[in-house]
């Protein structure tokens, strides 16, 4: 990993349906030609093990699944976009998969770590996350193609930035 | 009757669930505990070559696949009725102790360490790992860090790959390890320890020598008299990888003690109607409901469980460890749910020194790790303790070898009945005031949950990066919110 890097990080299950949209637009993007210094790696944990993947890069595009409550109403394949400012530190724990994205980054920042500076999140609405399964909804197969086109797009404009 | 609820919710529809029913008095009714069902496991497992199962089962939990690989490989080996190559072995316990080393590690400085370094009745804002980082200091937060990398490093080399080892194999492991990646094994092991002693200390400091935490552990709402289950070596001490499981009853006194395989001769399942997740008893008791004592089936599994369970550890200083834990806590067995974080720390120590001693064998680096199976069996069990509790794994297949029945008893499924008794003691103990429930009282009821670290075996990951909680308490005929605790949401 070098200085000034971006990773793009699909994460999520892939035997948990809609779970492993993240690793599929990863592994698809992958397959694309991309900008010089960009990195492309799948993830099926998180918490501490985030850290390790993170640090010394500049910047991290994360994809993930993500299941709103009900009071949210989000559509299905709905693409909502976050930034490390959006992730609060994480407070609470009832065990040790659910510390967070928030957390980690601070962890990172305090114990002098070269942590990314930007952090941007494309979180897809999924249908199902619990049923043991291979296929994605159609919904979120779709969301996939549009936050494939998404990505590139940001990827590109960045490159013409530098 | 009102209704208290504390509904923690992870990054998905993961989560789990604790309703606790108040009558109009305020006097705890009853408490139930939920977690999510996961669809379609066995249905997704059936129809494949068993052999693939090692790497399906990992992907059921984010937190211990570890513990998944090697339930499963050794189910495979009885499936093919192979006999594990003596170094291949090794390896897989090798592997195994590391893996223990880093998540009890992490169980430690990030789940246990904030309520007693924070204090549990501290601001829910500082209660939290970059808490502890403030008042331990940074620079034991690093070298935790740094064990958790040294760690992965170690289970990368022999498990083919960090994470999701793949190194199982019926009949051994995949690969052999050089002189040169023994090396650094040791070295690593050999600072584990170290780690290890250091944690203990600081549990000392920090909790052993404050009246109040140790009144706190002792205290009759954290206390319930079980029976314990573990697996031991042949001389009854603890082993994570191999061995019998062994149980004792309330009084400390061996039940029985069987091979994994027999496990559906002493465990049976209570059901629930409100419960997807089963209540685990033992078969030769009986279920009674959810009580304790001698009379009542509910056991627990976990690592106070397992020093119960044993006569003691196999390494040296962990043995010295196990001796003071109970001279301390006023001899065997401990029924004290909360002095499971000390016996956590007991199995740490033990779990670096087994790493380092395995790593020391002259065996470890024989290029002979696997033997190849002949023929097959059919059906297979495979146990290990991983560090929620006893994990079984249950196979079936055609003469192929192709799946046609999967049976899985994790850990946190052992314990769900005693969670439940955990919670609803701890809830008694605790709400005697009533409408004022407090931030530090909620939290005090949930350090009866987090001792057992329950695993809802589905989030990898958090969206959108906390842990949302609720308590509502509502009038049951009415609705009526009486009062709502919102935190980080």
């Amino acid at each position: 990993m070098t200085l000034g890097a971006t990773l793009v990080l699909g994460m999520g299950n892939p035997i948990l349906s809609d779970d492993g949209v993240g690793l599929l637009v990863a592994e698809r993007l992958r397959g694309t030609s991309l900008p010089h210094g960009v990195e492309v790696l799948q993830s099926e944990v998180g918490g501490l093990r985030l850290l390790e993947l993170v640090r010394g890069f500049t910047r991290v595009i994360i994809i993930d699944a993500l299941k709103s409550s009900d009071e949210v109403a989000r559509q299905p394949g709905e693409i909502v976009r976050y930034e490390a400012k959006d992730f609060k530190g994480g407070h609470r724990y009832g065990s040790a998969h659910s510390i967070g994205l928030g957390t980690v980054l601070e962890l990172g920042d305090r114990l002098g770590y070269d942590m990314p500076a930007d952090v941007t999140v494309f979180a897809i609405e999924a249908v199902d996350v619990e049923t043991f399964g291979e296929e994605l909804s159609p919904p979120v197969a779709a969301a996939a193609e549009r936050v494939l086109g998404m990505i590139a797009a940001e990827l590109a404009a960045a490159a013409d930035a530098a | 009757m009102k209704k208290i609820s504390v509904d923690p919710i992870t990054r998905l529809e993961g989560h789990g669930k604790i309703e606790i029913f108040v009558d109009d008095d305020n006097k705890v009714q009853n408490v139930y505990f939920q977690i999510p069902e996961l669809r379609g496991f066995e249905r997704f497992c059936v129809g494949r070559p068993v052999e693939e199962l090692a790497r399906i089962t990992p992907r059921i939990c984010g937190v211990c696949p570890e513990a998944h690989h090697m339930a499963a490989t050794k189910a495979i080996d009885a499936v093919f009725g192979v006999e594990v190559a003596p170094t291949g072995r090794l390896l897989r316990e090798l592997l195994y102790n590391t893996f223990y080393v880093t998540d009890h590690t992490t169980h430690f400085y990030i789940l246990a360490g904030p309520d007693f370094i924070m204090g549990p009745q501290s601001d829910p804002a500082a209660r939290n790992i970059l808490g502890v980082i403030g008042k331990v200091g940074l620079e034991t937060a690093g070298a935790m860090i740094k064990l958790r990398a040294e760690a992965a490093e170690v289970i990368s080399m022999i498990g083919g790959k960090q994470i999701h080892p793949v190194c199982g194999l019926p009949g051994g492991v995949s690969q052999a390890i050089t002189a040169e990646q023994r090396d650094r094994i040791v070295e690593v092991t050999a600072a584990q320890i170290e780690f290890a002693k250091f944690t203990l200390q600081l549990f000392d400091d920090v909790v052993l020598a404050n009246n109040d935490y140790v009144e706190l552990i002792k205290s009759d709402a954290f206390t319930h008299e079980t029976y314990y289950m573990g697996m031991v070596d042949e001389n009854n001490k603890v082993n994570f990888y191999d061995g019998q499981i062994r149980v004792v009853g309330p009084d400390g006194v061996e039940l029985e003690k069987f091979a994994g395989k027999d496990y559906l001769d002493h465990i049976a399942e209570h059901v629930e109607p409100y419960s997807y997740l089963v209540y685990p008893y033992l078969k030769s008791v009986g279920w009674k409901g959810f009580t304790d004592g001698k009379d009542s089936g509910v056991y627990r599994a976990s690592p106070l469980s397992r020093l119960n369970a044993a006569d003691g550890m196999a390494t040296p200083l962990a043995q010295a460890e196990y001796e003071r834990f109970y001279s301390t806590l006023g001899g065997k067995p401990v029924h004290a749910t909360l002095a499971t974080h000390w016996a956590r720390l007991v199995e740490l120590l033990y779990a670096a020194e087994r790493a380092h001693e395995l790593a020391t064998d002259p065996e470890i680096i024989n290029p002979d790790v696997r033997n190849i199976p002949t023929g097959i069996v059919g059906e297979g069990v495979g146990v290990v303790e991983a560090p929620r509790g006893t994990l079984y794994h249950h196979y079936k297949t055609d003469d192929k070898g192709i799946v046609t029945n999967v049976n899985l008893i994790v850990g946190t499924t052992n314990n769900n009945a005693a969670i439940s008794m955990s919670l609803k003691k701890a809830a008694e103990g605790i709400l005697t005031g009533g409408k004022d429930i407090s931030e530090g009282s909620l939290n005090m009821i949930e350090m009866a949950f987090r001792a057992y670290d329950p695993c809802f075996g589905c989030a990898t990951h958090t969206l959108p990066g906390d842990m949302p909680l609720q308590v509502t308490v509502k009038r049951e005929a009415t609705r009526e919110v009486i009062t709502s605790v919102k935190r980080n949401m």
